[in-house]
């Protein structure tokens, strides 16, 4: 038996270009339009899905406790999970690492000979790069939820993970289209566009053998696997061809059925601020003796990727909370003006600065936790509740740990750290811990403010550099209270 | 292609054993009577008539078409909405209650049963099958969602492929919202291979947050509301 060789992520390298990829981005014009006009879109309709304040803090809170049962009850509910999932006739797959999970899917494809796939949207299948895996053993994926066609076609990948085309403008669509759709005549009418990209896919989930999707949630309790969708694409993934494979991962589980309607509502409101989706598709077995169609077998491959890790620690596991609204996105600024390209990751926006770390190492993803202006928006809005900016205080913290501290919480502990900065801290911390110590150097530092360089690395490059005052603060009340004392006792001397 | 010849069985196997050890490593000794009580939100209770007309608003919002009818009505409800939209053919779900109205549909429409498996069937479920009726199980009037229970007689993608869905509801079968629903059916107990709730016509807004309807499903849906 071979082993799997592991493949690093291709999101690696372009993680660790982060900010090469930023300076990129800021720079283009039409994709910080487009994404300004999206987010304020989005905040828009989510502002006016719930009926009341206290309505959406009753729900996140509600939300919230649900997801931490089922993380407290993980192993187990996974266990249940696999066991009522196998009861009514779905297979189930552990993948720790991205290209285990890729070898169970190609594999599973090559035991049917499979050819064509088609795939409904699935963030854990770009999290793994399937595609890619795919086509170097010669089977077409064709991505089917129209965003995700329009990635595919223009051979990039998502930049949101709710609508993963919104980089693009209509203009930008057209051109696509007509450069790649033979036939295709150019028209910005956005109507004509998506039945064109209707046309073509439909045919392609008429001939596709198989299908793929990702998982919103995987009910325990029932072993039913649940996708969030509007298009059809996802129904048409999972109904259509002879074989169905579901990739999700091992966080998403939850323990029972009723947990799912107060999901499922945050969900689609916090997302598109829609009351629900035009299809919520429950999945619990393949295709019964007697029924006409659906897959003749549905597997479901469980990834780990990192996730196991998150887990270990109190703090970090909330990350593992996320349900992928992608309201964290909507509310940054800074996602709104870098756009979803930049961070380099599967991931990007808030929720992706936080759970990158665990799936790509903090040496790739080094500066991810610190692109972050802590304004607290996407806490705010998280609709179950993590605290997003004290995570990635704490990823900061991780980041620049000595590389030998025990125990080690995250793979790549200490990349970021920087011995003259460590030392730089160091000595501050000294100098605040002792009264004289603070007193000399705040004496040295007003009398000598004239050292002070006038360029201070990034700081000052669009910046101007801090000055220190001639006295400090101390000096200057005490300076003050004198003379207010001089005052008074010369008022009584004339007195 | 190195990992070709892996044995993904033994793979998984190893994986499961590693996954699992490292979780249950964490929660070891965990005390689940401890957890917080989860508190939703208490909902007002509407009356029939409110939440008829929630459930028609939202469907309409979301484009849906829902025409108020009866049982003896619904075959020439559904000949001229097919008539308006130039249709002369309708994939219908094999039971009783459809036979009934599809013999009394207006003579020029061509009726064909769903009895044939999908498999060698695709080409012409998906270019010769412009419309389709099924029926529904319930309803939900919060969120304008249209509960479908595929079986052996109406296929899952009796309503999905044809660009046309007509479904019937039944307005007696309404429930306030989703959660109550699946307590008063008690869902957990038994579950048919597919749930799904329909809540309008496909639709996509992928293309600068634009919407447009008919992105892979039906383009319409026209929703024949019956017993209001």
């Amino acid at each position: 038996m071979k082993h799997i060789i592991e493949e690093e992520s291709k999101y690696a390298a372009s993680a660790k270009a982060f900010r090469a990829n930023v300076t990129r981005d800021l720079g283009n014009e039409e994709l910080r339009s487009n994404f300004r006009g999206a987010m304020d879109y989005l905040m828009d309709k989510r502002k006016g899905a719930f009926s009341s304040e206290e309505e959406l803090e009753v729900l996140r809170e509600q939300c919230k406790l649900i997801k931490q049962r089922c993380l407290a009850k993980l192993p187990h509910l996974l266990e249940q999970l696999e066991g009522n999932l196998e009861k009514n006739g779905i297979k189930v797959h552990w993948a720790e690492t991205i290209t285990e999970a890729n070898e169970i899917i190609a594999q599973l494809i090559a035991q049917k000979k499979g050819k064509s796939v088609v795939k409904g949207k699935s963030m854990v299948s770009e999290e793994t790069a399937l595609n890619d895996y795919l086509e170097e053993r010669n089977v077409e994926c064709l991505e089917s939820d129209m965003g995700e066609y329009i990635v595919q076609l223009a051979k990039e990948h998502p930049s949101h993970i709710i609508m993963p085309a919104i980089h693009q403008n209509k203009k930008q669509v057209a051109k696509l289209f007509a450069d790649n759709i033979e036939g295709f005549e150019y028209s910005t009418d956005v109507d004509t566009l998506i039945q064109q990209g209707r046309e073509v896919l439909r045919n392609k989930f008429c001939q596709a053998d198989v299908g793929i999707s990702g998982v919103n949630f995987a009910v325990a309790e029932t072993g039913t696997l649940c996708l969030v969708e509007n298009e059809g694409n996802g129904r048409m993934c999972t109904t259509i061809p002879d074989l169905h494979i579901a990739i999700t991962g091992i966080e998403k589980v939850i323990e029972h059925l009723a947990d799912v309607p107060p999901l499922l509502s945050l969900l689609t409101r916090s997302a598109t601020g829609q009351a629900i989706s035009t299809y919520f598709n429950m999945i619990n077995s393949p295709r019964k003796p007697g029924e006409k169609d659906g897959p003749q077998e549905v597997h479901l491959v469980l990834l780990d990727n990192g996730r196991s890790q998150a887990f270990a620690d109190e703090e970090l596991r909330q990350t593992l909370q996320c349900i992928r609204c992608g309201a964290c996105m909507n509310h940054c600024p800074v996602y709104t003006r870098i756009g979803g390209h930049a961070y380099g990751t599967v991931y990007p926006g808030p929720i992706g600065k936080m759970i990158s770390p665990h799936m790509l190492g903090l040496e790739a993803t080094t500066n991810l936790p610190t692109a972050s202006t802590l304004c607290g928006a996407c806490g705010e809005v998280c609709p179950v509740k993590i605290p997003i900016p004290k995570i990635l205080l704490r990823l900061r913290q991780e980041s620049v740990k000595p590389k030998s501290q025990q125990p080690e919480v995250m793979k790549g502990q200490g990349a970021g750290r920087n011995n003259v900065e460590a030392l730089i801290w160091k000595v501050w911390a000294q100098v605040h811990k002792s009264p004289k110590f603070y007193a000399l150097s705040m004496w040295g530092l007003t009398r000598f403010r004239f050292l002070m360089p006038k360029k201070l690395g990034g700081w000052t490059s669009v910046r101007t550099a801090p000055k220190p005052a001639a006295a400090t603060l101390h000096e200057r009340i005490n300076a003050k209270q004198k003379k207010a004392k001089q005052e008074k006792q010369s008022q009584h001397g004339r007195g | 292609m190195t990992n070709t010849k892996a044995d993904i069985k033994a793979v998984s196997n190893t994986a499961r054993g590693n996954i699992l050890a490292k979780l249950k490593a964490e929660v070891n000794g965990a005390d689940y009577d401890k957890l917080p009580k989860e508190i939703p939100y208490d909902y007002p209770e509407f009356s029939r008539e409110e939440n008829l007309a929630q459930f028609i608003s939202e469907l309409e919002k979301n484009h849906a078409q829902v025409i108020k009818t009866t049982k003896d009505n619904m075959a020439e409800v559904i000949s001229e909405q097919l008539a308006a939209l130039n249709i002369t053919k309708l994939l219908y779900g094999d039971n009783d209650a459809h036979r009934e109205i599809i013999n009394a549909l207006n003579s020029k429409i061509e009726s064909q049963v769903y009895d044939f498996s999908i498999d060698n069937n695709k080409e012409m479920l998906f270019n010769e099958c412009p419309a389709a009726l099924s029926s529904s199980r319930c309803s939900i009037a919060a969120t304008g969602s249209i509960v479908l229970w595929p079986d052996e007689n109406e296929p899952r993608s009796l309503s999905l492929v044809p660009p046309v869905h007509f479904v019937i509801v039944d307005a007696n079968k309404l429930h306030a919202d989703f959660a109550s629903l699946i307590t008063a059916q008690q869902w957990q107990d038994k579950l048919p291979t597919n749930v799904v709730l329909i809540s309008g016509p496909s639709k996509t807004a992928d293309i600068q947050q634009t919407l447009a309807y008919g992105a892979h499903g039906p383009k319409a849906l026209i929703v024949l509301l019956i017993n209001i």
